[in-house]
């Protein structure tokens, strides 16, 4: 072979590790979490669904349980790992839940995999920081579906198991077109199974799935639920308006759409199931830079001139769709549902306290997150 | 309102990338080494640093499994090819249908069709049939542009029929819209538009003597009918089995099915191709391809890193309607020239978005653009299909003159889309 070939051969090499090392640490980064005194056990979702042990599916499970018997309330957030609210919810819960009574089950990271890199093409960060007074707190930026490395190849049609209905190639690697999931199926499938085996073992009573969508999506800012569910969703969404001073409309969920947790957990068990959408501007393929701040801060100025040519769904005002303003909504409306749940079900009533919508906006997100040098290590779990 | 700073900056990056990619073509670079220096330039003045590594990195895999898919089925062409196979189909065609012109010219598209409907790969359709039609159209006396107009076209229909459309799949995933009620708003059209195509760039070919056609094209000595018919057999199975066994069937995805085909195809016939060498000359023809697919993911991904991608779908969802109708015709098909898929991303998500607000029937007005797209994998700077269309084919003129000859049914297929955007609440009856 020629020197030039074997230059151009190097230079490849040194490509390739220049932009492959950064990808490969972000695969291999945890994040830190100081755990709430109140976080009784750290399972695992491979404990419903054996085959899940040692894959990228795996995933922690953290159960709060109160003193007093009651229901029970699963709280999956990182279906799509890249709707950052949804995690920081769940960081937050995991940091400051206190359950009286009842099981609280929170899961920060549904789809484990997808936390592990971003998404091709996307132009995205790979991590996003959250100030706190103690200095940064870091999370990795995800992918909407599972990782190529951990589910390929993918189809050329994905067929949803088990109605048939044909969906998009790319929805073989998203874990909300892959509910009620299948014991032999792709990762995507086990990933569901699983969390299926669960809330119908441990009976669970409510699902709450975290989400975020864009402003130009039209079900956004908003609790979707289907009919078992409605009448729940519906006090929220007054109590909230009312209350709260914040809108969170409810959506039907079509039964014609296959394949979301809002659709098959419901149909395929006991639990009341809602799929709470957060408005986001980082997500809207009209937004900007991808930056820190457009997923953090919620402010674009090209999302302000879609606003003024009323294409939005959501009202955009100076405030910006902070992450304060997501997390509290995501963390009242969650609140809400359960409060709605215990009036219909004394017997089973869950209860427990966590930062609510004004209190997340006033006191600033970093507030909730307690320092992991100065936790004791007892208290100190990794994602 | 335009008159944020962001604007101007990101209005800047988009100037800073187009200099990047003249600069390229004023020294005679190579589209992609173009395409490359552009996305370059557009992530180091957008702030990147050495994170620019990391996004070519993430960028380079975007396309990842198209390049898969091309080197596969090329070499289970070749290697059909260079067995002979691909002789052998074209006489048996000529010699049952050859005086039955418009039969004979339904017959090849339909056969142009099939593939890139099932697999939602217009190169599917040029790689695995497009061959063996254009043999048996030139045999009709059409010139090779007229052939390679007709194969593009066809071809670019076949990957907008149903039962998958990629660019409707990908702006259903983006939108959460289900993939439902397509069929016959995509079907009706395409089976119009391609009869149209094959009936209007085919009329005045002909074949006058079916024996005098049959003596222009080898006939393969010894070669028997299972050679041919076995990979072709066992492909069909790999393609169509996991639809038929959704649940039983392995996953196997469409690159592993055309090597194992590949592999049949080189068991059934190893006396007469010497398979080491089609490799090789296989890679080397997908080399441009594969290097465009590359090179397109790390200039999508730099674009959406620097706000220029949100920037051009900005100012289309922002546009009048009556401006969008005049603009889509072009923009479309220049986003798929660009961009390949990503241009789905850019424009078809928020399109969408757009005609849901303004309470246009959303499938029957994708329906209509997704006809529209495949017309831009025949443009620069990428024109990933028009370039397989011309090599299958062997058409050596002019790119230009090949583009010409595709005006007609171009501006027919536009229409057509641009009237389903238009009318799409008084044809909602199409979805049944």
């Amino acid at each position: 072979m020629k020197w030039s070939k074997w230059i151009i051969l190097a230079i490849l090499l040194l490509f390739l590790l220049a932009g492959g090392i950064p990808l490969f640490i972000q695969r291999n980064y945890k994040e830190t979490l100081v755990m709430a005194d109140g976080v009784t056990r750290v399972l695992r979702l491979s404990d419903f669904f054996e085959p899940l042990k040692g894959t990228m599916g795996d995933t922690n499970i953290y159960e709060f349980q109160g003193k007093d018997p009651g229901g029970k309330v699963l709280i999956l957030a990182g279906t799509h790992e890249s709707e950052v609210s949804a995690m920081v919810t769940a960081f937050m819960f995991v940091e400051n839940l206190q359950v009286q009574a009842g099981t609280v089950y929170v899961v920060p990271h549904y789809n484990y995999s997808g936390s592990l890199g971003s998404q091709p093409g996307g132009g995205f960060p790979l991590y996003y920081t959250i100030p706190t007074p103690w200095g940064e707190k870091k999370f990795r930026l995800g992918d909407r579906g599972l990782q190529a490395l951990d589910q390929w190849p993918d189809p050329d049609v994905y067929v949803h198991y088990p109605d048939g209905q044909l969906l998009s190639y790319i929805d073989a690697r998203n874990t909300n077109r892959t509910w009620p999931g299948k014991p032999n199926g792709t990762l995507g499938e086990k990933v569901a199974y699983a969390a299926m085996e669960m809330i119908r073992n441990e009976k669970i009573d409510i699902v709450i799935d975290l989400h975020e969508a864009e402003a130009m999506f039209p079900v956004t800012n908003c609790i979707v639920a289907p009919e078992k569910s409605k009448s729940y969703a519906i006090g929220a969404a007054l109590y909230v308006k009312g209350r709260e001073k914040f809108e969170s409309h409810v959506e039907p969920s079509p039964s014609n759409f296959r394949g979301l947790s809002h659709r098959e957990v419901g149909d395929f068990s006991d639990a009341l199931v809602f799929l709470l959408e957060a408005p986001c501007v980082h997500l809207d393929q009209i937004s900007g830079p991808k930056t820190n701040d457009l997923m953090i801060v919620g402010k674009d100025p090209f999302i302000n001139v879609a606003a003024e040519k009323g294409l939005l769904f959501v009202p955009i005002d100076d405030r910006g769709w902070t992450i304060e303003r997501r997390v509290g909504q995501q963390s009242s409306v969650i609140q809400e549902i359960v409060n709605q749940f215990n009036k219909k079900n004394p017997a089973r009533a869950i209860l427990f306290t966590a930062p609510k919508h004004a209190e997340v906006v006033e006191k600033r997100m970093g507030a909730f997150f307690k320092d992991p040098d100065k936790a004791p290590k007892s208290r100190i779990a990794y994602e | 309102m335009f008159n944020d700073p962001q604007f101007f900056q990101t209005i800047g990056y988009t100037l800073a990338m187009a200099g990047g990619y003249i600069v390229g073509k004023i020294f005679k670079l190579s589209t992609e080494i173009c395409l490359f220096i552009a996305a370059l330039v557009g992530a180091l003045v957008a702030g990147s640093g050495l994170d620019v590594f990391r996004h070519f990195a993430e960028g380079s895999v975007t396309y990842f499994d198209i390049g898969l898919i091309f080197i596969f089925a090329t070499l289970f062409m070749n290697i059909l090819k260079e067995s002979g196979a691909m002789d052998l189909i074209v006489r048996w065609i000529i010699r049952a249908f050859g005086n039955k012109k418009v039969f004979f010219l339904i017959l090849l598209m339909i056969v142009m069709l099939i593939p890139g409907a099932l697999t939602g790969a217009g190169s599917i359709s040029v790689l695995v049939v497009g061959g063996t039609v254009s043999a048996a159209l030139s045999a009709m006396g059409l010139k090779k542009e007229r052939v390679a107009a007709i194969v593009f076209i066809v071809a670019g229909l076949s990957a907008a029929a149903p039962p998958i459309n990629v660019w409707a799949m990908m702006t259903c995933a983006g939108t959460a819209v289900p993939y439902v009620g397509f069929t016959m708003p995509l079907l009706v059209p395409i089976l119009i538009l391609g009869l149209f195509t094959v009936l209007f760039l085919g009329w005045k070919g002909k074949i006058s003597n079916i024996e005098e056609a049959l003596k222009t094209i080898p006939e393969p000595k010894g070669l028997s009918v299972w050679s041919v018919a076995i990979p072709f057999i066992v492909l069909v199975a790999l393609l169509s089995l996991p639809r038929i066994f959704p649940f039983d069937f392995p996953l196997l995805g469409l690159p592993l099915s055309f090597a194992l085909s590949a592999l049949v195809a080189w068991i059934m016939n190893y006396k007469r191709v010497k398979v080491f060498r089609v490799m090789a000359d296989t890679v080397a023809q997908l080399t441009p391809l594969i290097a465009t697919t590359t090179v397109v993911g790390m200039f999508v991904q730099v674009m959406s890193f620097n706000g220029t991608k949100g920037l051009f779908s900005l100012w289309i969802v922002t546009a009048p309607m009556a401006l969008l109708y005049i603009i889509l015709p072009f923009v479309i098909p220049i986003s798929e020239g660009l961009l390949t898929y990503g241009g789905v991303a850019v424009l078809g998500i928020p399109l969408i978005w757009m005609f849901n607000a303004r309470g246009i029937n959303t499938v029957i007005a994708l329906s209509g653009l997704t006809l529209l797209w495949p017309l831009g994998d025949g443009l620069p700077p990428t024109k990933l299909i028009g370039r397989l269309t011309v090599d299958t084919v062997g058409y050596t003129g002019s790119y230009g003159k090949f583009l010409k000859e595709c005006i007609v049914p171009w501006i027919a297929i536009t229409v057509v889309g641009i009237l389903m955007v238009a009318f799409s609440n008084q044809l909602s009856f199409l979805m049944g």
